[in-house]
């Protein structure tokens, strides 16, 4: 046999050889994965590799004769798991193995009955039928004998009003599916539940020729711990394993779907979605495997709860309140009547009469519109985004430490880290993929820490759960640095290098009394030491937050004490290490970076600086009177949210236009904000829904969902990724861009219209960090900012430098927050809020999606020591009341939460959990503490 | 397998594992009790379940019988089992017999269990007297012998402290790299049946990176016909142990895991009070570095004989059969590197690391050496089953003549038309074979045979060779693991094309078995659905006459 080189072979290149061809072989690669990327036209069947998953080399399929010599003896190995070694001789389509390979085929189809036979070339094939018809099996041989299909059990079907005969299919649960009848014991979908998700949900019961996939301790889906994450079925080769949407999307033909990629809007990871779209209507939706954020798998929000869409419920027209009476208008009088009324409001009252609430469900250039509308066309810095009441805290806190208020590192970094710090923060809840790659690490071994009054998911796996008393990050934080400073673990030389004000810091923190700080916080002492030593030794740490840090009265303090771990163990500025914020929404870091904040413009520029003035009104083309200034500029900080509901209340602001946010609901201290906006002259909202706030406006203006716009979201790591229309707005809606463009023209401020790729290039030139994104180079899997012009993206910050020049120690004393100090002895309990894995924030959407059906109610989480003096019986309805006031609602008996501390989520409107919710807020940002809520129960 | 499963199961560590737990546990049946130890152990409750329905002896459907039936193969050629059967029906009531694939007592058949105890022979005739009290002693003999001037595995141990003291001297005078080329001089190789140096083994895993390491000895002597390792475990249990010790030190283990199998109870036991007496001795051994043993009790599934089926029955997860590489050495028990050998591997360690034969200063590894033909080294026990007339465990020299041994054992007690040699997956050895073998790796695989693990099983004129094969298949068939489709499905149809040529419902299609035997050989992820078409091969070249009249030679016949 003769070979050719097909590429140039350096001296040190190992090679080996396909079908004769030498090509380099790349480390600890297999014969099938060489084989793929060397010869990307030669295609090695196989039916149980997902390339996702650990090699298992169940199915034999993929096969290959190998030899040491091109004439040498050859031996038939499975590619899947033989690494591929210098000077192997792979011959993918021998004889020898293609004659395998079918008799293998064969074997398989002779248990499986319904499988027709041959199987025809067509679009709809699945990848089990690909696999016979690429092997060459017609026919099975042997005569009809023992049967799989014969022993199963007959369904556990509770629902067979559904499919009228009894059959083989799991119908228990609202979204997966699963029938036997079609298993061929791959077992993919087993190792999708544990590799990907970590769920474990599914094993296989018995052995050999018996064994079948079980759910639990073989109960139907519904009964098990599913949490529908749907990578069974997304890996499933014959669809045994399926979901309701992808069992229709079988039944189109597959020519007339339309595939569109875009990102989910439900939480700050970032998952890329592939929207299967036909005739205007989505059919289905799935995780694309080449994704870099989620390759292939998502959660059952981002897959499966998107029917909210075009549901009846959605607004379809404009409203505006006439004689108290919200009625439908059409857009040109909404524009007419909105311009008129801003123009006389702000003529009355001064541009700072007027305040803009921006959403961070929206895109960076609706964002970004609605701030410059406020900006540059009302002329006021009154603008702000739910960051407020989420994140604001870490911004403000990472930019004073770091310089940046931005992740440091990416998510892949997780593969590399030694070791993981979480504080504060649910992810396998609130950010599932990147909690379900947590989860991985931490059942690998990897050491984690979880500070966490809660004992989430990830606690139970953790080395040091840490449960603190809510509300004393800053003195548990404090702790560990105290601990690493006097075991001398401190990283001198990144701190002699790269920090400044580390003596005083270091002074500070080793005169506090530890013993007081442990008391205050309710940790053992000896816990907290080994932890903080371990995170001191790991060769690479990496610290994930959360919303159980920022929302606090100290909020921006525990970030800045983050940040100061951080820079003690010189965990910064390389891979596998950092300190990164779990963004909550989706586009919540693009809403700051937009300049929806009234202390920085678009590119976090302060506004009260008259260089900065000058670089704004240069940009936005006023400067050179290439659009008419039609106002004085502002100059002055403007309102953050709370400071506008204050404004409201006392008659000093006027009008308040809000993008998508429902802020009655999801707001501290409901009855306060209800009063503020009933306050207001003018409220414009911009909803999908009608909303607890839209029915207190005086315009409501139907947006549409991200389904129906294009733009770009940027996740928690800084990716800029590009959302795609999968669908058309629904009739009568606008596009929120659009509505805001068509708002700044009818105010006189030419604005062009929207269209992602040019608002892209408006914001590259104001943004620095966007300089060289546009929409082409953003491709697939986006880009990390900063992004130099050329489109060179940035993974990591702060490599050879920090942001601003050094990293900066800060020093906090512990403080209790205001709530305790005035609260806590007439209403002695904790109650602690959080999200949970199946709803999003107020359940606008997800409660309009078969999610409801899994978890359709916000429950109390108490104590069992709790329950029993406060005579409380699992799931009894109890009474919650603060200060505020009180709500009723389902109690659950439960051990992950402590003594004296209470748990809910809150995505229920009728409950209205922050009716009990306080006015306490973040020094620093203003951001409330949700977290922390001085309240007493009794049963009713 | 899943890494996940085996860090879980590190982190819960040896001493109580899941599986043990569901083995010995008699509180883990309920499903609130599995659930309680799916959260014990941080796994899902679909693991707890999944591996439980695996053994037969925990979810299966031989689990807590009354009493139970060996179905092996040497029993199934004694022909004895249909009475044995019925006597234990009769007894108990056809619900609550189960069956066991080989109890080992292969010497005198008429094998079955009650209460964890075994029995056989002449026993069955006093079973009402043992269903009264299972404790009752079995009349079990069995012959032992020894060709060699010095005996290796059946020398016996009378001095327990003294024979420790060879741990002590040996680390004391060598190094640790001298001691394991001296493991590789002897040309040790491994005893389960795949012949791997066992010195080699040991450097890789003392170089495999890792702060836990791991040696376990592999004690599923599931082979039907063989139970020299129930020999060694029951009568020379400080041998396996003192094998198992120079493993740990010499690769930086400090864990000894015995995994025995259920079938085998006073295996179990004695090595147990061996254990004990090797505690007791309080050996001093070097700072930084201790032994410690840990028995882990088997629960009815042969695929755990398979290294890595072995090592995830441990973790407690399914049994089922792991890729290689990486090889247990790199990531084996829990993701850790990990020695496993056979029971007569370990064994024969003491005698190669002894430097006083006979009285006088002479090199153990150079006298094992001298044993054999140079690439088969040392002594080997042979299992003969009641085909013999003394049947018994035999300790002969690597490259002896079958014949010898044979002889040895006092010739054939019946008419016999084959020898299965070396558990299920050995070769059938027709009469006219007999001649050319020598009791070593290479003779036995330049014939066409395997020595497997050096078990002899005699096959009567009378035994037909069809039902043999149909026996083979169902075997593999009930013992899979079910992971790859050659073993898991293919055992199942060849099963079914022998039993229906045998019922007359339809010949075997020549060219279907020929392409079932190759797909099977070639596609198999172990040995189990790798190594049964040898014996059905074997059966095929050597009875043709018998097999042919249920064959149909197809006119689409393959190359």
């Amino acid at each position: 046999m003769t070979s050719t080189m097909s590429n140039e072979n350096s001296a040190d290149q190992k090679m080996a050889f396909l079908n004769g061809v030498a090509y380099p072989i790349a480390k600890g690669e297999s014969i099938l994965t060489f084989s793929r990327r060397v010869q990307s036209q030669i295609d090695i069947p196989t039916l149980c590799d997902d390339s996702r998953l650990e090699p298992y080399g169940s199915c034999r399929v993929c096969s290959v004769d190998v030899a040491l010599a091109a004439d040498g003896p050859r031996r038939v190995m499975a590619s899947c798991h033989t690494p591929v070694a210098e000077g192997m001789h792979v011959f993918s389509h021998s004889e020898r193995v293609e004659k395998l390979r079918k008799n293998i085929v064969e074997l398989v189809l002779s248990d499986l009955p319904e499988q027709q036979l041959p199987v025809s070339e067509s679009e709809q094939l699945n990848e089990f039928e690909q696999v016979v018809l690429a092997t060459g099996v017609t026919e099975v041989r042997f005569a009809k004998g023992k049967q799989s299909i014969d022993s199963l059990p007959r369904v556990f079907d509770n629902n067979t009003e559904e499919t009228g005969v009894e059959d083989y299919c799991d119908h228990s649960h609202p979204y997966m599916r699963m029938d036997l009848a079609k298993c061929i014991d791959c077992n993919r979908c087993v190792r999708a539940c544990d590799e990907i998700q970590g769920e474990q949900v599914l094993s296989v019961h018995g052995r050999g020729f018996d064994a079948r996939i079980i759910k639990g301790q073989d109960v139907s889906f519904n009964e098990s711990d599913c949490v529908s994450c749907g990578a069974c079925a997304q890996t499933c080769p014959t669809g045994a394993i399926s979901d309701v949407f992808r069992d229709k999307l079988v039944e189109v033909n597959s020519k007339d779907v339309d595939k569109v990629r875009t990102v989910c809007s439900y939480c700050g990871v970032g998952c890329n979605l592939e929207v299967s779209v036909k005739d205007n209507k989505i059919s289905s939706i799935e995780a694309p495997k080449d994704a870099e954020v989620n390759a292939g798998h998502t959660c059952l929000k981002g897959r499966y709860a998107w029917r909210f869409y075009n549901h009846p419920d959605r607004l379809t027209t404009p409203l505006i309140r006439r004689d108290g009476e919200l009625s439908p208008a059409s857009w040109d009088e909404a524009f007419d009547y909105l311009a008129n009324k801003l123009q006389s409001i702000k003529a009355d009252h001064g541009p700072d009469a007027i305040a803009g609430i921006s959403s961070a469900r929206c895109t960076n250039e609706e964002n970004y519109l609605l701030q410059k509308m406020m900006r540059a066309v009302i002329g006021t810095n009154n603008i702000d985004c739910c960051a407020r009441v989420c994140h604001s805290p870490t911004a403000y806190g990472m930019q004073k430490s770091f310089g940046t208020g931005a992740a440091t590192n990416s998510i892949e970094d997780l593969k590399q880290t030694e070791f993981i710090l979480l504080i504060g923060a649910n992810p396998t809840e609130a950010h599932p993929v990147t909690g379900a790659k947590i989860k991985q690490k931490a059942m690998k071994g990897t050491p984690l820490i979880v500070l966490d009054p809660v004992k989430t998911e990830l606690a139970k796996y953790a080395q040091w759960h840490i449960q603190l008393r809510p509300g004393t990050n800053v003195a548990v934080l404090n702790m560990m640095a105290y601990f690493i400073i006097s075991e001398n673990l401190v990283d001198q030389h990144f701190v002699e290098t790269r920090t400044e004000e580390y003596q005083d810091y270091a002074q500070s923190i080793l005169g506090l009394d530890i013993d007081e700080l442990a008391a205050i916080s309710g940790v053992d002492k000896a816990l907290v030491k080994s932890a903080a030593m371990a995170y001191a030794k790991a060769n690479k740490a990496m610290s994930f937050h959360g919303l159980g840090v920022t929302e606090h009265s100290q909020g921006s303090r525990a970030i800045m004490c983050i940040a100061d771990l951080v820079m003690l163990t010189g965990n910064i500025g390389s891979k596998g290490v950092g300190m990164n914020p779990l963004r909550g929404q989706n586009n919540v870091q693009g809403a700051a970076d937009m300049g929806c904040q009234p202390h920085q413009g678009a590119g976090y520029y302060t506004v009260d600086d008259s260089k900065n003035i000058e670089y704004y009104q240069e940009h936005y083309g006023i400067k050179q009177g290439l659009v008419d200034s039609v106002t004085p500029w502002p100059t002055k900080v403007g309102y953050k949210i709370p400071e506008m509901f204050n404004a409201a209340l006392a008659g000093d602001l006027k009008a308040l236009w809000i993008m998508g946010e429902d802020v009655v609901q999801t707001d501290p201290n409901q009855q306060h904000v209800v009063a503020s906006l009933s306050n207001l002259e003018l409220l414009v909202v911009q909803e999908i829904f009608y909303s607890e706030t839209a029915k207190m406006a005086d315009v409501v203006l139907p947006g549409t969902s991200f389904l129906e716009k294009n733009g770009t979201f940027t996740n928690g790591e800084r990716r800029v990724q590009r959302v795609k229309a999968a669908v058309a707005p629904k009739a009568g809606c606008k596009t929120d861009g659009d509505i805001v463009v068509e708002m700044m023209n009818a105010l006189g401020h030419p604005q062009a219209a929207y269209a992602a790729d040019t608002m892209l290039e408006e914001i590259a030139d104001v943004v620095p960090f966007f300089a060289g994104i546009t929409w082409q180079n953003l491709g697939d899997n986006g880009l990390q900012w900063p992004v130099a012009k050329g489109g060179t993206d940035t993974q990591i910050l702060h490599q050879q430098k920090f942001t601003r020049g050094l990293g900066k120690f800060h020093f906090y004393q512990f403080e209790e927050s205001r709530e305790i100090v005035e609260h806590g002895e007439e209403f002695p309990f904790i109650l602690t809020t959080s999200r949970n894995l199946e709803h999003y924030n107020a359940g606008t959407m997800t409660r309009r999606t078969a999610n409801e059906l899994i978890v359709s109610e916000d429950v109390l989480l108490i104590n069992p020591k709790d329950a029993q003096n406060k005579g409380i019986k699992h799931q009894s309805q109890v009474k919650l009341f603060s200060a505020r006031g009180e709500i009723e609602l389902k109690a659950q008996v439960s051990n992950k939460v402590s003594a004296g501390v209470l748990f809910t989520t809150f995505h229920f409107p009728e409950l209205m959990i922050n009716r009990v919710t306080g006015d306490v807020t973040d020094t620093h940002t203003k951001c409330p503490e949700y977290k922390v809520v001085s309240v007493d129960i009794c049963s009713v | 397998m899943s890494k996940n499963l085996s860090s879980l199961a590190k982190r819960a560590g040896v001493e109580q594992t899941l599986f043990q737990q569901l083995v010995l546990n008699e509180n883990s049946k309920s499903p609130q009790q599995r659930e309680k130890l799916a959260k014990k152990f941080l796994v899902g409750e679909s693991v707890v379940s999944g591996t439980a329905s695996f053994y037969d002896f925990i979810d299966g459907e031989n689990a807590d019988k009354k009493a139970y039936v060996c179905n092996g193969s040497s029993c199934l050629c004694a022909g004895t089992q249909d009475k044995v059967k019925a006597e234990l029906i009769k007894q108990f009531g056809e619900e609550h017999i189960g069956h066991a694939t080989c109890l080992g007592r292969c010497a005198q058949n008429k094998a079955f269990q009650i209460q964890g105890n075994n029995f056989s022979a002449q026993d069955i005739d006093n079973l009402a007297q043992i269903a009264k009290e299972p404790t009752t002693k079995s009349n079990e003999h069995y012959h032992v012998a020894c060709t060699l001037d010095e005996a290796i595995l059946t020398a016996e141990i009378n001095d327990v402290a003294k024979y420790y003291q060879l741990f002590s001297q040996v680390t004391a005078k060598n190094s640790v790299d001298e001691l394991l080329t001296k493991v590789s001089d002897s040309g040790l190789r491994g005893r389960g049946g795949a012949g791997f140096p066992t010195g080699f083994k040991w450097r890789s895993c003392l170089e495999a990176k890792g702060d836990d390491k791991y040696v376990v000895c592999n004690a599923d002597e599931g082979d039907a016909g063989a139970y020299s390792d129930r020999y060694l475990l029951e009568e020379r249990p400080h041998a396996v142990l003192f094998g198992m010790l120079m493993a740990g030190y010499l690769s930086g283990a400090q864990t000894g895991i015995l995994y025995i199998r259920d079938e085998y109870p006073v295996a179990i036991e004695n090595t147990e009070k061996a254990i004990n007496e090797f505690v007791a001795l309080n050996i001093d051994f070097l700072e930084n570095w201790q032994f410690t043993f840990k028995i882990i009790r088997g629960a009815g599934a042969y695929i755990c004989g398979e290294e890595t089926a072995l090592l995830r029955s441990i973790e407690g997860q399914r049994p089922v059969v792991s890729v290689r590489p990486p090889f247990p050495t790199q990531s084996g028990l829990f993701g850790c590197p990990t020695i496993v050998n056979n029971v007569e591997t370990f064994a024969s360690t003491h005698f190669i690391l002894d430097t006083t034969h006979g009285g006088t200063e002479k090199c153990g590894a150079k006298k094992y050496l001298a044993l054999g033909n140079g690439k088969s080294t040392g002594s080997k026990l042979i299992s003969l089953d009641s085909a013999f007339n003394k049947p018994g465990i035999y300790e002969v020299s690597m490259g002896t003549p079958l014949t010898e041994v044979i002889n040895l054992a006092g010739g054939f007690a019946k008419n016999i038309k084959a020898l299965h040699i070396g558990g299920p997956l050995g070769g059938i050895v027709p009469m006219s074979a007999l001649d050319k073998l020598t009791i070593d790796f290479e003779s036995f695989s330049e014939n066409g045979f395997l020595l497997g693990h050096a078990s002899v099983i005699g096959i009567p004129n009378e035994f037909s060779m069809i039902d043999y094969m149909a026996h083979l298949f169902e075997f593999t068939a009930a013992e899979s693991c079910g992971k790859c489709y050659p073993c898991q499905i293919g055992s199942t149809r060849g099963q079914e094309m022998i039993e229906n040529a045998i019922s007359g419902k339809q010949t075997i299609d020549e060219t279907l078995l020929t392409d079932l035997l190759e797909t099977m050989q070639l596609g198999s992820l172990c040995a189990l659905g790798g190594g049964v078409p040898l014996p059905i091969q074997n059966i095929l070249q050597y009875f043709s006459e018998e097999i042919s009249p249920f064959l149909t030679s197809s006119t689409t016949k393959g190359a």
